[in-house]
């Protein structure tokens, strides 16, 4: 038990996108055609239904710390992008149906048995991980290996990872080992390395993921959002405008009928 | 003759590796088991639409990149896959919750001449709340399961309130129809009931806004304080008008006249506030201004206003105030349509996510943060200090 996360540090990866087909072998996920995309050799595109991990390559004819190319100015980076199993998830407040759970180690989870198709978890995620299929008509996205996790074991991700870019483990261990991590890049001279999403502090929008990353960029060039707020949080000030708006809904039709019988001929 | 699409005609590879759903697993030999082996796959042959291929070479993004750095321009939420019977609903629940109120207020205030008013408020309420559980179910990926919207009561989440508004306020609107009018103690439960309507007549066209809010949508998230007081403004209109279109009396019309009017008027101020709401980013605002969203957002906004100035021009025709209510229906109608197609744009569009985050409409709005999950202040490029 515990809570439970990911730490993928995206400076080990090296786009071999074992995760990603380890995840779809041991969930059976079905495939999304092999199709060419043109983007590096992201071939996959984004997360969604049947892609609970992806693989970005972002390639630049930008200089980067830390990083030597005999080709000039050319810069690699590779991150290996999951579902966030945020603190405050986003999917999780919007369910209306209670198929999305957390469960005993702290992640979000979708029970495809209840979830009738709603969705709304698709446009309350402000990661854009979860995603309705349309084949399906149900919601889907990473389920930490619930199941590999009931039988003490690693997701299967993590378990493929060649070059531990992605660590699965309890949340303080995953912090202490990120800390060491930065200190030691910091040290070396790549100053430019920041954890992303590690707790409360670091982003209080959703207080903190339990699947974090250590990048070395904005977050926007990983296609990741640089202030991520789950919307429920705003929620008090939308129903405060609701309750101004039925008093003068009343108000309007309660005068609207007082006059309507003062002005009888 | 046009252009072969690249990426969208099933290979030989495809044919090869996707003859059973997707999986390539022989059920002689693999049982299939694991977490996502329930996911069904109708047509394998059709590729999962999500991707296109990029228009240039990731290396002549490079400038783009820069200053408003994306990943290859893929948006960074979702769409919604919400289809057109949402929007309708969106129209058609407010209406119906504004005639129940206006039902409800003619039956404590109106006395014995306003009566059918309180009826015809009923009615319209009742058909409402059963057309747009109807759109509803219609919308859902699994309409066998729509009971499951009333399995559980979440407050955090503003669908599971409007399930629960919508069902209430669908039984009380029919339990006050059928025993409204006799006499003794049903009377009294219908009366009630009724009561009850025409109070959850104001949240069930409120909620619709916080719906559509409570999202990661930017444009959506954005106005998050001034479009519950427009769909509020505007299902008082659409109540208004679609009453005056039904045949009245003169008692009738002279409570609807005052009620349609300040819906009109609310519907346009309001209309305007969103606007300014959005504008405070004008990435956020954009598909408000562009694209098909912005024409229906015009055309809504033009049919509002003809509507209201052909109401309160001089003149007794029975033309005029037709057209007068068609336009307005048409403006309200047009408007939901407007909203839900511009999250649409605005979800496609990353800028609008992430410029709306560096300009402090996302946690910073609410936890006053100064810096970006990067650890570096909101906005970039830093000033430059000369």
């Amino acid at each position: 038990m515990g809570q439970k996360g990911f730490f993928t540090d995206t400076t080990l990866c090296i786009g071999c996108k074992a995760c990603e087909v380890a995840c779809k072998q041991w969930n059976q996920l079905p495939d999304d055609g092999f199709h060419f995309t043109g983007m590096s050799y992201d071939n996959t595109g984004a997360l969604g239904s049947a892609t609970w991990r992806h693989v970005a390559f972002v390639e630049r004819p930008v200089p980067l710390q830390g990083q030597t190319t005999g080709v000039g100015d050319f810069s690699w980076l590779m991150m290996s992008d999951v579902c966030k199993h945020c603190q405050h998830a986003g999917c999780l407040e919007a369910c209306p149906t209670g198929a999305i759970i957390r469960t005993e180690f702290d992640t979000v989870y979708v029970q495809p048995d209840v979830c009738n198709g709603c969705g709304y978890c698709v446009v309350a995620c402000p990661f854009g991980v979860i995603s309705r299929r349309e084949d399906d008509g149900r919601a889907w996205k990473c389920t930490l290996c619930y199941d590999r996790l009931g039988e003490g074991m690693t997701p299967a991700c993590a378990k493929a990872c060649p070059t531990e870019s992605i660590v699965f483990g309890d949340l303080d261990e995953l912090h202490a080992r990120a800390e060491n991590r930065i200190r030691a890049l910091h040290e070396r001279g790549v100053t430019d390395a920041y954890l992303y999403g590690k707790d409360a502090e670091n982003q209080p929008g959703t207080g903190g993921l339990n699947a974090f990353f250590l990048l070395l960029d904005k977050p926007e060039v990983y296609g990741l959002p640089p202030d991520p707020v789950v919307p429920t949080k705003k929620a008090g000030r939308t129903w405060g405008a609701v309750a101004l708006g039925a008093l003068g809904m009343a108000a309007v039709a309660l005068g609207s009928v007082l006059l309507g019988r003062e002005a009888r001929p | 003759m046009s252009p072969p699409v690249i990426g969208n005609e099933p290979t030989f590879l495809d044919k090869l590796q996707r003859k059973r759903d997707g999986r390539n697993v022989d059920p002689a030999l693999g049982v299939l088991s694991g977490e996502g082996a329930q996911q069904r796959v109708k047509d394998p042959e059709d590729p999962h639409p999500e991707r296109r291929p990029m228009p240039t070479l990731p290396s002549q993004l490079a400038t783009e990149r820069e200053t408003a750095p994306s990943y290859y321009g893929l948006p960074a939420v979702k769409e919604p896959v919400w289809i057109w019977s949402v929007p309708t609903y969106l129209y058609v629940g407010g209406a119906a919750g504004a005639a129940s109120l206006l039902g409800f207020m003619a039956d404590v205030a109106g006395g014995p001449e306003l009566e059918r008013l309180g009826r015809r408020g009923r009615w319209v309420g009742t058909v409402g709340d059963v057309l747009s559980s109807g759109l509803l179910i219609h919308d859902l990926g699994r309409p066998s399961r729509f009971l499951n919207m009333l399995r559980v009561f979440r407050p955090t989440s503003p669908m599971s309130i409007g399930s629960w508004v919508l069902a209430t306020s669908g039984g009380l609107n029919t339990l006050g129809l059928l025993l409204g009018q006799r006499r003794g103690w049903p009377g009294v439960v219908g009366r009630c009931a009724t009561a009850g309507a025409g109070v959850l007549g104001m949240p069930l066209a409120g909620y619709t806004a916080v719906l559509l809010c409570n999202s990661a949508i930017p444009v959506w998230q954005a106005t998050h304080r001034t479009l519950p007081l427009f769909f509020m403004s505007s299902a008082t209109a659409a109540a208004g008008s679609l009453l005056s279109l039904l045949p009245h009396g003169p008692a009738e019309a002279r409570v609807l006249r005052p009620y349609r009017l300040a819906g009109k008027v609310a519907e346009l101020v309001m209309g305007v506030a969103v606007e300014r709401d959005a504008a405070r980013v004008p990435e956020v605002a954009r598909p408000l201004h562009e694209g098909f969203s912005g024409t229906l957002w015009k055309t809504s906004r033009v049919c509002s206003a003809a509507g209201l100035v052909l109401d309160v021009l001089p003149g007794r025709a029975r033309w005029k105030q037709v057209a007068a209510d068609v336009l307005t229906t048409a403006g309200a109608l047009a408007a939901r349509f407007a909203i839900f197609h511009a999250g649409k744009a605005s979800a496609r569009n990353p800028q609008a996510t992430f410029q709306g985050q560096r300009q402090g409409l996302g946690a910073a709005e609410v936890a006053g943060n100064t810096v970006a999950s990067d650890g570096k202040p909101l906005k970039f490029p830093l000033p430059v200090l000369r």
